[in-house]
């Protein structure tokens, strides 16, 4: 028998008491739940196009073509862009980049995806101001060659 | 027990918490870091450290030395903290003293794995850690002994099942002492004189030692080894794999042989292995696409089924079924056709420790640097970059080198169940071994060549599957 009625009425069933307390024990990782949204960098202070040759993207090679504007839509130019891929399984070589600039406030980078599959780029952009800029975009499906 | 510093370091009764803590530590990171660090997966510690460094360290330890990593289970120190407030009351129910439910979780988390792609989320890879330390609480919580540790963890029953295959093993140095002890202290716990009270547990696992025969069901916590008044159990070395070998009747465990549950567990560990490569390949993703198209479905779920339900339930059902029928029709061997499954069933469980060895290693050791920049950058995000700025350039060792080790891996893999099965079928045809024999190695190198295909296949990776 689980529970035992006391004299009070009340009941002292071990069961409902150790249900109680591990409620309470399961009930602290709840409080880090308000604590866990993400930062997003949603600053509309610049405007960043991507795109990339060839689509979809295979295996290789791939050529990334940036488009960097204020929130005028003035071209950013003399801007220092690095690129780095990787994928979504930890443990896989990141690739890195360099992007030139190839027209007013276009930039061209070329990276070598080495595995299909679905990629994250990382853009660090170093602005003639001396602001920096951190983006990432998803390169989803990278097919083999 | 008898390396110095390691003999008196284990023969310590507080050697598993002093190893737990450090897990402990590093779980309690990995949960925070997952929660609120970076959300790209190579950026994270709870990613890196679940998928690549744990998983990997793990395999290789269970290779080279034992179940060492329920030894130091972070888990269990929660757990025995959380005792000191709840006292669990009640028995774990006999109908579940078995491991269908462990087995159910094994596949379960194999399934959620692909499905939510886990490798590729710092934050639900958080919450798996999380919510394991909560599933110990709670059912460790109600019940007593190591029920979690016996019947649920999934994570254990993999390490059971491979440990078989391990070099050392917890067990009685003379079997003369203990028949000659009237305490049994190593299952009843050492009491004190006075109180009769349990001062020193005794196995919490039902393995009385001088009949226990091999790994499974050890989690190495060593309690029987502080418990014993003669220091007459120690970790001792075998050849791997011989408690495969044989069927004898098993403290806390019984006969192998009348085992489903165990059965099982092996082939869900050896299929498992497979599968759980094969969702990292590219042919995977035509499967999937040419399924989904075949059912009209596009959402992933109801396609993984089928790839489980073919590669966890049909695949093995159709090899091992036929390997029995023609091991009674051509063998000889008189016995019914499910006893025989369940019988060699434990033959293929090197395959698939070869198959884990060879997948989990690859990742760790292409990886294996990576854990420096991932915690240069944990640091750094901190504000005090104390380990200096993240060399993210820094990986692991060449591809080309791992896959030599890979194929090392799978050959010895091969190997084993060879012997294994070999083994059985001279027991079970001591006149015709061959014609017995046969049959299960057909199936080891059917299993065998597809681990092989596998391995050279090109490599996919993604978090969407059913893309495209």
């Amino acid at each position: 028998m689980l529970c035992a009625v006391r004299g009070s009425g009340r009941t002292a069933c071990p069961l409902a008491r150790v249900c109680r307390n591990l409620l309470a024990f399961a009930c602290i990782p709840a409080l880090f739940v308000p604590g866990c949204s993400r930062a997003v960098d949603s600053s509309p202070t610049f405007k960043i196009e991507h795109e990339i040759s060839p689509e979809p993207a295979r295996v290789g090679p791939v050529t990334v073509t940036l488009r960097l504007a204020d929130a005028a839509a003035k071209p950013i130019t003399g801007a220092r862009i690095a690129l780095e891929a990787d994928m979504s399984h930890p443990g896989m070589s990141p690739v890195f980049g360099a992007a030139k600039e190839v027209a007013p406030g276009q930039y061209q980078a070329q990276v070598t995806f080495g595995m299909a599959g679905d990629w994250v780029i990382l853009l660090h952009a170093m602005l003639p101001d001396g602001k920096k800029l951190e983006r990432q975009f998803d390169v989803r499906d990278v097919r083999p060659n | 027990m008898q390396v110095p510093g390691l003999g008196q370091l284990f023969r310590w009764r507080y050697a598993r918490p002093l190893l737990q803590a450090p897990l402990l530590i590093i779980s309690v990171v990995m949960i925070l870091h997952g929660l609120f660090g970076p959300t790209l997966a190579p950026k994270n510690l709870a990613t890196t450290l679940s998928w690549l460094h744990f998983r990997g360290v793990l395999v290789l330890v269970l290779l080279c030395a034992g179940n060492f990593f329920c030894l130091a289970c972070p888990f269990m120190l929660v757990r025995q903290m959380a005792r000191r407030f709840f006292k669990p009351r009640f028995n774990w129910p006999r109908a579940l003293r078995n491991k269908w439910i462990s087995v159910a979780l094994f596949v379960s988390i194999l399934f959620v794995y692909e499905l939510f792609d886990l490798w590729s989320s710092p934050w639900w890879t958080a919450w798996l850690i999380a919510g394991y330390f909560l599933t110990v609480l709670v059912v460790d919580g109600f019940f007593k002994h190591a029920s979690f540790c016996k019947f649920v963890c999934p994570i254990g029953q993999f390490n059971f099942a491979a440990s078989t295959l391990s070099p050392f093993e917890v067990k009685v140095r003379e079997q003369d002492v203990c028949t000659t002890c009237h305490t049994k202290d190593c299952i009843r716990g050492r009491r004190d004189p006075s109180s009769d009270l349990v001062v020193i547990r005794g196995c919490e696992l039902a393995l009385f030692q001088p009949r226990k025969v091999g790994n499974m069901d050890c989690t190495f916590c060593l309690d029987c080894v502080h418990a014993c008044p003669h220091d007459n159990i120690g970790i001792l070395s075998r050849l791997p794999g011989t408690e495969l070998l044989t069927d004898p009747l098993r403290s806390g465990i019984g006969y192998f042989s009348k085992r489903k549950d165990l059965a099982a567990l092996a082939i869900v560990f050896t299929f498992g292995a497979l599968l759980n490569a094969f969702g990292m390949v590219s042919p995977v993703y035509a499967v999937e696409r040419w399924l989904g198209r075949m059912l009209h479905v596009s959402h992933e779920a109801p396609v993984l089924g089928l790839i489980f339900t073919f590669f966890l339930i049909l695949e093995p059902a159709v090899l091992l079924g036929l390997a029995a029928w023609l091991t009674r029709a051509w063998g000889g061997v008189r016995r019914a056709l499910l006893p025989l499954v369940v019988r060699y069933s434990y033959g293929i469980v090197p395959l698939g420790f070869g198959m884990w060895l060879a997948h989990y290693s690859f990742h760790f050791l292409t990886g294996l640097y990576t854990i420096v920049p991932v915690t240069q950058s944990a640091v750094a995000s901190l504000g005090w970059p104390l380990l200096g700025q993240p060399r993210w350039r820094l990986t692991g060792l060449p591809a080309n080198i791992v896959q030599v080790i890979e194929v090392g891996f799978l050959v010895l893999g091969f190997a084993g169940s060879l012997v294994v099965t070999h083994g059985l079928a001279e027991d079970d045809a001591p006149d015709r071994p061959l014609r017995a024999f046969i049959p299960w190695a057909t199936v080891c190198l059917l299993l065998w060549l597809a681990s092989m295909w596998l391995m050279f296949q090109p490599m996919e990776m993604r978090a969407t599957l059913m893309s495209g």
